[in-house]
C-alpha cells in the first residue's frame, strides 16, 4: 500500500514570467525512473509542495504529448504561492499527482474544437491546446478564444503569436481594455463568438476563466446552439488531498478533485450541493 | 462458540495484552473528565465510567496526524513517510465507538487506500462493553450501532453481574482471547439467554431521545429542506465546530507542514466543515460563505441517501455527543425533527 501523503521530489528547470505576478515553473523529478513513469492527461493536476510552507493543487499546463517539460503557471495570490515564487532554478519542491479526470481526449477525436478562455484559465487549456496542436490531424477545426482584463495580464504571450500565425488555427485575442501599444481588439471575450465561425452541431467547446466569465459563456454558447454537454469546464476548489478524502473539495456527493476537476456543463448543473 | 470470563480475572487478561501493547480505556482524570487514556495495570480499568465526550478516534486518526518528515539538505530535501505501528487494544470502548471506527475504517479503506490510517486501524483490537443501559442523550438503536452489535466488533463483553459474557467478532479478537485462553471458559446456556434478554430489555429502555432519519434524508437527499429552515437553523450554530471534534465519523481534514529551520512534519490536521475558512480559496472565493450552507453541508455529508449508499451507512453512530456539546442545540436530532417537521423552534 503506498503512502499517499509523500511527496516526490522534483527541482525547479525553467522560470518563465508571463505577467507582472504570473510565473511558469517547468519541473524535473530528481527520481529519474519517475521521468518516464509520470503520465497525465491535460486536465489533471499536482499537489505542489513548497516545504514549510504545505502544498497547494494547480493544473499541470504542460502537454503529455511532450513529456520531457512538465510545467504549471502559478499565481503569486497567498502564503504557498509567495513563498514558491521566492524559488530560482534549482531549487526543490515536492509533486503528488497526477489527480483527477482530465480531458477526455479521445472523444475530441474528429471533432471541431472550441477554445474559450480568460486571464489566468489558459494553463489548464494550453496543455490540451497543445496536445491537440501536436496531433493536429486527429481533429476538425481548431478555433482558440483568449481574454484577460489588460494585455498585460495575457499569458504564453509568444504562445499566442505561434498559434495566431498558424493556418490550421483560428485564433483571436482581446483585452476588456486596452493599453497603449495594443492593437487587438477590445472587449469581453463573447465579444469575439460574431468574429469567426462557430460550429455549434459538431463542436466541442472547452471554457476556462474566472467564474463570472464562464457563467456569460456558457450562456451565450447554450444560446447560439451548443449542446449542455459539449460544453466543457474545470471547476476550482481549494482541493487539499487530491484523493477525495479530505472533503474541501466536495460538492454534493461528488469531489472536484477525483471526479472532476473537468465537467460537462451538463454535469455542473445535476451538482446538488 | 460464547465464551466467558469471571470479572476478577479480567485484570490479569489486561496484564497479558500489556505486554503486548499499548492499552487504552477510559479513565477519570483528576480533575474528574472522563478521557481515553492508557492505562498502566490490569486493574486500571473502571467498567462504569460514562463514555468519554473524546471518541476514541485519537487512536486511528489522531487530531495531529504526522505523515511525512522533511528535512532540507542544502539544495536538496528527504522525505520519509512516517510509520505508527504501534499496536493497541482499546478496552471498556462502547457499541457505538466501534460502529465509529468501523465507518472510518471503511472510509479509508476506499480507492487510493490510506495507509496511514489503515496501519493503524490495522493494529488496533477493539475490546467493546455493550451498553445494557442507553446512555442519557444516545440514540444508537435509530443508526443500528448499539445498544448490543451484532458486526463490526473484535470482542464484545457483556456485564452479566458476575462475568463477562464473550463474544469474539474477528481474528484481532481471538488472537486477543488466545492471548490468556486459561482464563476463560466456555458460557452456559443461561448466561447466553440472559445476554439475550440484556439486549431486548435495553432496546426499550431508549426514551424520547430517538432519532427518525429517514424523511430527513429522503429530503436533504433531494434538496427539498428550504433554505429558509438552514438559515433558521444556522442562527443558532455558533460556528465552534465542536460537532466536529468530538463526532466519532467526522473525519474532514487539512495538511500542513509544522516545524521550522529546515525540519518540517507534514501533518493531517482534523478540520471543521462549520469553519467559514474551510474552502475559502486564496483568490477570496468562497463557494460555502453562509453560516447555512455549511450546516447544509454537514448534513448532507451525513444524512444524504448519496452518501448512505456509498458508505452503507448514515454518517452517525447515535452517541449523542453532539447533543452534549453543542451550544446552539444544533445537533443531530434537532436538526433531523427540524427536517422531518419543517420547522425550528415554532
Amino acid at each position: 500500500m503506498n503512502d499517499v501523503f509523500l511527496p516526490d521530489l522534483a527541482c525547479l528547470t525553467g522560470l518563465c514570467d508571463e505577467t507582472p505576478d504570473t510565473r511558469t515553473f517547468r519541473l524535473r523529478f530528481r527520481d529519474s525512473s519517475k521521468v518516464k513513469d509520470f503520465r497525465f492527461l491535460p486536465g489533471q493536476f499536482i499537489e505542489l509542495s513548497v516545504f514549510g510552507y504545505g502544498e497547494a493543487p494547480f493544473c499541470i499546463a504542460s502537454s503529455p504529448t511532450r513529456p520531457e517539460a512538465l510545467e504549471t503557471t502559478v499565481r503569486r495570490t497567498g502564503q504557498l504561492t509567495d513563498a514558491l515564487h521566492q524559488l530560482g532554478e534549482g531549487n526543490e519542491v515536492g509533486v503528488r499527482g497526477p489527480f483527477g479526470n482530465g480531458f477526455d481526449v479521445a472523444a475530441a477525436e474528429g471533432k471541431d474544437l472550441l477554445f474559450v478562455a480568460g486571464g489566468i484559465g489558459l494553463p489548464p487549456l494550453r496543455s490540451l491546446i497543445w496536445n491537440v496542436l501536436d496531433e493536429r490531424s486527429r481533429f476538425g477545426k481548431v478555433t482558440i478564444l483568449y481574454g484577460a482584463r489588460t494585455p498585460a495580464d495575457l499569458v504564453y504571450k509568444r504562445e499566442l503569436d505561434e498559434w495566431g500565425k498558424r493556418s490550421d488555427v483560428e485564433f483571436r485575442v482581446t483585452a476588456d481594455s486596452a493599453q497603449p501599444g495594443w492593437s487587438g481588439a477590445v472587449g469581453v471575450v463573447p465579444t469575439l463568438f460574431r468574429k469567426v465561425d462557430l460550429r455549434p452541431k459538431t463542436s466541442l467547446a472547452y471554457v476556462c476563466g474566472p467564474p463570472i466569465m464562464i457563467k456569460i459563456v456558457v450562456q451565450d454558447l447554450v444560446a447560439l446552439g451548443f449542446k449542455e454537454e459539449a460544453i466543457i469546464s474545470t471547476l476550482e476548489r481549494m482541493m487539499q488531498c487530491g484523493i477525495g478524502k479530505c472533503n474541501h473539495c466536495a460538492i454534493g456527493h461528488r469531489y472536484v478533485c477525483r471526479d472532476g476537476p473537468v465537467f460537462s456543463y451538463g454535469q455542473i448543473k445535476e451538482l446538488v450541493d | 462458540m460464547a465464551l466467558a470470563i469471571e470479572k476478577k480475572a479480567v485484570s490479569g487478561w489486561l496484564e497479558r495484552l500489556l505486554k503486548l501493547g499499548e492499552v487504552i480505556a477510559p479513565t477519570r482524570t483528576p480533575t474528574g473528565d472522563v478521557l481515553f487514556s492508557n492505562i498502566r495495570s490490569g486493574s486500571d480499568v473502571a467498567w462504569n465510567l460514562p463514555n468519554p465526550l473524546h471518541p476514541p478516534k485519537e487512536f486511528v486518526l489522531p487530531q495531529t496526524d504526522p505523515l511525512v518528515q522533511i528535512k532540507r539538505n542544502g539544495q536538496h530535501h528527504e522525505v520519509e513517510a512516517i510509520h505508527d505501528g504501534r499496536r493497541r487494544f482499546l478496552v471498556n470502548a462502547r457499541s457505538c465507538d466501534v460502529k465509529g471506527i468501523a465507518f472510518l475504517t471503511r472510509m479509508h479503506e476506499m480507492e487510493p487506500a490510506d495507509a496511514s490510517y489503515l496501519r493503524r486501524s490495522n493494529n488496533l483490537t477493539i475490546i467493546s462493553l455493550a451498553c445494557a443501559t442507553p446512555c442519557p442523550s444516545g440514540f444508537c438503536i435509530c443508526t443500528d450501532s448499539g445498544p448490543f452489535l451484532s458486526d463490526s466488533y473484535d470482542v464484545q463483553l457483556t456485564d452479566l453481574d458476575k462475568s463477562y459474557l464473550i463474544e469474539v467478532g474477528s481474528a484481532k479478537g481471538e488472537a486477543a482471547v488466545a492471548e490468556a485462553q486459561g482464563l476463560f471458559r466456555k458460557a452456559s446456556e443461561d448466561e447466553v439467554s440472559q445476554r439475550k434478554r440484556l439486549e431486548e430489555t435495553a432496546k426499550h429502555h431508549f426514551g424520547n431521545e430517538t432519532c427518525h432519519f429517514a424523511s430527513a434524508m429522503r429530503r436533504i437527499s433531494t434538496g427539498r429542506v428550504p433554505d429558509i429552515l438552514w438559515e433558521k437553523m444556522s442562527d443558532w450554530c455558533l460556528e465552534c465546530g465542536g460537532c466536529n471534534v468530538i463526532c466519532p465519523t467526522c473525519y474532514c481534514f487539512s495538511v500542513k507542514d509544522l516545524g521550522r529551520d529546515g525540519v518540517w512534519v507534514r501533518c493531517r490536521l482534523r478540520d471543521s466543515c462549520q469553519y467559514a475558512a474551510f474552502t475559502l480559496e486564496a483568490s477570496g472565493h468562497n463557494p460555502r460563505p453562509e453560516k447555512k450552507d455549511r450546516m447544509k453541508r454537514r448534513f448532507f455529508h451525513k444524512v444524504s441517501a448519496q452518501y448512505y449508499t456509498r458508505d452503507g451507512a448514515v454518517g452517525c453512530v447515535g452517541c449523542g455527543r453532539c447533543v452534549q456539546v453543542c451550544l446552539g442545540a444544533t445537533h443531530m436530532p434537532a436538526v433531523v425533527a427540524a427536517i422531518r417537521k419543517g420547522s425550528w423552534h415554532e
